[in-house]
């Protein structure tokens, strides 16, 4: 285990090296990355200035949602970055250069790219919690955990929906359709919803572990968010470790895509 | 013209054999049209009135459902020509008998129509079941014609985006803030007439208005005297913008003939 | 204990076949048509440690999927292999440690940064020492003669200079066998010479075994002792390349020039005239040695007149072996 996080570090060194040959567009791509999220922010700023609770959510509520997820979105994209193309990767068959390297296929690939502008939501995400009013510095123990654990489910349903890409060739249309659909949910007040929504935002596509939980735990401590997000997390990733590595047998066998003879 | 028809048709086709983007696109508008009803139902039971600003939740629905077409439904050219400027390919473009932004133009809407199209047909039956029949047919057809300038307009500025790839390395922070921006002060979240007094004079002073709010607002409640209003903001504006991204392109001629691509 | 040993290998893949079209994509989702390609059929073969290895045969003859099969990668539909000892499919990651691999059409070399970084990369993903991976690269450089290439952007070297640093990545760990797949590909002439050259040179001091599959039968000649020949999934020759040009030296060519004109029907009894020059000064004509002595050639040729200029040659090594290609396995030679 402390062997692969050796590997993952300097995995993630050779990354920024990367994105530090282009210094320009990355603090371009980053700062950019900040006032869309700021901006896009502000429609909400003016809603709750209509219309200050909905069943109880209020705009600080919203600050701290948005910043779970801007900043897992930003962490997932830093550490993980191929989270984002891992169906493409599949498609076009360059999954053969990461089998045939001594290390574990899924956190090698995954971890050979550092997506641009995820900086800019990653850091937009902590502003988003200075700004909430509910700031504390013990809070921000519990925001950085949150984070954390968020980013694990969040890659691990990336994982899950790109691994169709093993079994049904161009994942790509429902990549971006998922993506976006668990970003909208993480964001959206989670009051929004009936219970049969709320399940599927919780079992299907994970977007109350990526926002509301997480939100939950930083405005109050409690052991039993803290599990439901730990066991959240750990769920997550284990379907997705199993699912990919189901289609990685498949992709073996050479029956995945059309394969060069 | 007839050249004009035929790129036109030709996008239109492709469009319709590659159905992916629209797959995506159509559940997208579901996605979010439920995500807004429950968040609007809500927020009008919550402010316990039927009407808020002189809209309904209905006018309110159908409202959201125009701008979303238009969001989701429009080319995305600003990548389009960014990537043609920086790969070079844009000079073989410019070696065609036909003028190239008029080329983009025509090719933009032979991808956009039928995805608008498309668009209104799920999304539309999706607010009916939800909040109910569809506006007025006497609505329909300014709202229409307001439709197509706004159209207009959005190409203006994503050309514009697109063709300032000459410049800068990475356009796409300027179409993220160009989005947000429409979001914002074109009413696409929350109804221009909701906002504060202030905020509702300076988004109808700006171009982003009249992309978005505009018809959406004609579609929802026509009236002679706003539709004068808002032709005449489109007019305006698109006689600046066009003017400008003219100039733009001259100039990025110039420099394409200078450096050779 | 040979470096490989592949014993009745056979790969079939089922792939989904879907004409263009909307209606035809529809069909297909309910009820597709499989298509059954077999890429590899009964293939047999080994290979001793440290041998150079020439593994030839046009497209879609089965070097791709062997290769993925030897590696790892890929899983056969039945058959035996093992490579270092190892079941590729079974034992990848430790196979991994021990082999290098530099695929022509597939960089492994970051392309934004200086191939340094991704040799320092390398050296972790291989477990080495730091001090090890250092030394190591600096022998390397020298002996690929990258030294002063090493921190610049792999994006602004040329492709020769590329496949230099990649080869010299593929030997960072000191595998035990290195396979490559077109590794002079898209490289000019003085490109394709150097790199062959340092191939050969790195293999034979560390004692490396070397499975190369080329189109180029450059590549062969200047790399292999030995290779096999493969089109439609099966080996349709396995020999030492000497073997290889002698006995299937079909044919010589001739071309001679003159001192003086000669007769426009100019023609030697048992040789093919490819071509009377337009003045009658010259010809240039084709032989088989095996049923048109020599000796009666030179005679006829040094009888027609006072011979100039000659020039003798043997038939491109590509000739021999697209020859070898449509005889398909009726001229199987083991």
């Amino acid at each position: 285990m402390l062997r692969e996080l050796k590997f993952l570090l300097s995995l993630w060194k050779t990354n920024l090296a990367a994105a530090m040959e282009y210094r320009a567009a990355f603090i371009f791509q980053s700062i950019g990355m900040i006032l869309n999220d700021a901006v896009y922010f502000v429609v909400w700023i003016i809603f709750f200035d209509r219309f200050p609770s909905i069943r109880g959510w209020q705009l600080t509520d919203m600050f701290i949602v948005f910043g779970i997820s801007a900043s897992a979105f930003g962490m997932a994209g830093l550490l993980f970055g191929n989270a984002f193309n891992l169906g493409d990767i599949i498609v076009k068959g360059r999954l053969d250069y990461y089998l045939s390297l001594p290390r574990p296929t899924l956190l090698h690939v995954l971890g050979s790219r550092l997506a641009p502008s995820s900086f800019g939501d990653f850091i937009y995400g902590f502003i988003s919690y200075f700004g909430s009013g509910q700031f504390s510095m013990v809070g921000l123990g519990r925001f950085i955990i949150g984070v954390a654990l968020a980013t694990i489910v969040f890659v691990s349903f990336l994982v899950l929906v790109q691994s169709l890409a093993f079994w049904m060739g161009t994942g790509g249309v429902f990549t971006s359709m998922a993506i976006n659909a668990i970003i909208t949910f993480a964001i959206y007040p989670i009051t929004l919803f009936n219970q049969t929504a709320q399940v599927i935002l919780f079992l299907v596509i994970p977007a109350a572990f990526m926002g509301a939980v997480p939100a939950r735990f930083v405005k109050d401590f409690s052991w039993s968010t803290l599990g439901l997000m730990l066991l959240g997390a750990a769920g997550f990733l284990s379907l997705a470790i199993l699912v990919f590595h189901s289609g990685l047998r498949r992709y073996e066998s050479g029956s995945a895509i059309q394969t060069e003879v | 013209m007839k050249k004009y028809h035929a790129i036109f048709k030709i996008n239109l086709l492709n469009n319709l054999a590659y159905p992916a983007e629209l797959v995506t696109r159509s559940a997208l508008i579901l996605l979010f049209m439920w995500i807004f009803f429950q968040l609007w139902s809500i927020t009008f039971t919550a402010a316990g009135s039927d009407n808020i600003s002189g809209l309904s939740l209905h006018d309110t629905m159908w409202y959201l459902l125009f701008a979303e077409i238009l969001e989701l439904g429009r080319p995305r050219l600003a990548r389009v020509i960014s990537e043609q400027v920086k790969d070079g390919s844009i000079a073989y473009l410019l070696n065609k008998p036909y003028n190239f932004l008029l080329y983009q133009l025509s090719s933009g809407l032979g991808e956009s129509l039928p995805r608008m199209g498309l668009l209104f047909i799920l999304g539309g039956a999706l607010v009916w079941t939800m909040a109910g029949p569809p506006p007025d047919l006497v609505n329909w057809p300014l709202a229409l014609f307001a439709l197509a300038g706004a159209w207009l307009l959005h190409f203006c500025i994503n050309a514009l985006i697109g063709l300032s790839a000459f410049a800068v390395e990475e356009v796409a922070p300027l179409e993220w803030i160009y989005q947000k921006l429409v979001f914002i002060l074109g009413g696409m979240l929350v109804p221009l007439d909701f906002y504060p007094a202030w905020l509702q004079t300076i988004a109808k002073s700006l171009p982003f208005a009249y992309m978005m709010y505009g018809p959406a607002r004609l579609f929802v409640r026509s009236d002679l005297q706003f539709f004068i209003q808002i032709i005449a903001g489109q007019i305006l504006w698109l006689a600046m913008l066009g003017s400008l991204l003219g100039l733009v392109f001259s100039r990025g001629m110039k420099r394409l003939a200078i450096n050779g691509g | 204990m040979p470096a490989i040993q592949v014993t009745n290998l056979n790969k079939t893949f089922r792939i989904k076949h879907k004409t263009a079209g909307l209606g035809a994509s529809v069909r297909s989702l309910f009820r597709p048509e499989y298509k059954t390609i077999e890429a590899v059929r009964s293939l047999s073969f080994e290979m001793e440690c440290g041998e150079l290895l020439g593994f030839i045969g046009p497209n879609g003859a089965g070097k791709s999927t062997t290769i993925k099969i030897l590696t790892g990668i890929l899983f056969p539909s039945g058959g035996d292999v093992t490579v270092l000892g190892y079941v590729p499919w079974k034992q990848r990651q430790k196979l991994a440690y021990n082999i290098g691999t530099v695929f022509g059409q597939r960089p492994q070399l970051w392309y934004h940064l200086p191939a340094i970084d991704t040799l320092t990369l390398f050296g972790k993903i291989y477990e080495m020492e730091d001090r090890e991976t250092r030394r190591r690269i600096a022998e390397l450089a020298e002996a690929f003669e990258i030294t002063d290439l090493l921190e610049t952007p792999v994006r602004k070297l040329s492709l020769g200079q590329r496949m230099r640093c990649e080869v010299a990545a593929s030997l960072l760990h000191k595998p035990k066998l290195l396979l490559l797949d077109e590794p002079s590909i898209g490289l000019d002439v003085v490109a394709k010479q150097h790199i062959r050259d340092v191939i050969r040179e790195m293999a034979k001091k560390e004692n490396v075994g070397v499975l190369l599959t080329s189109h180029d039968a450059g590549d062969l000649e200047a790399l292999c002792k030995r290779v096999i020949i493969i089109n439609h999934g099966q080996i349709i020759y396995e020999d030492k390349v000497s073997t290889l040009k002698r006995s299937y030296l079909t044919s010589k060519l001739v071309e001679v020039r003159y001192a003086e004109q000669i007769p426009a029907d100019f023609h030697i009894e048992g040789t093919t005239t490819l071509k009377v020059a337009k003045e009658l000064y010259g010809t240039k004509l084709r032989f088989d040695p095996r049923t048109t002595p020599v000796e009666k050639v030179m005679a006829g040729l040094s009888a027609a007149g006072t011979l100039v200029d000659i020039t003798i040659s043997d038939p491109p090594l590509e000739e021999v072996i697209a020859a070898i290609y449509e005889k398909g396995a009726s001229a199987s030679h083991t």
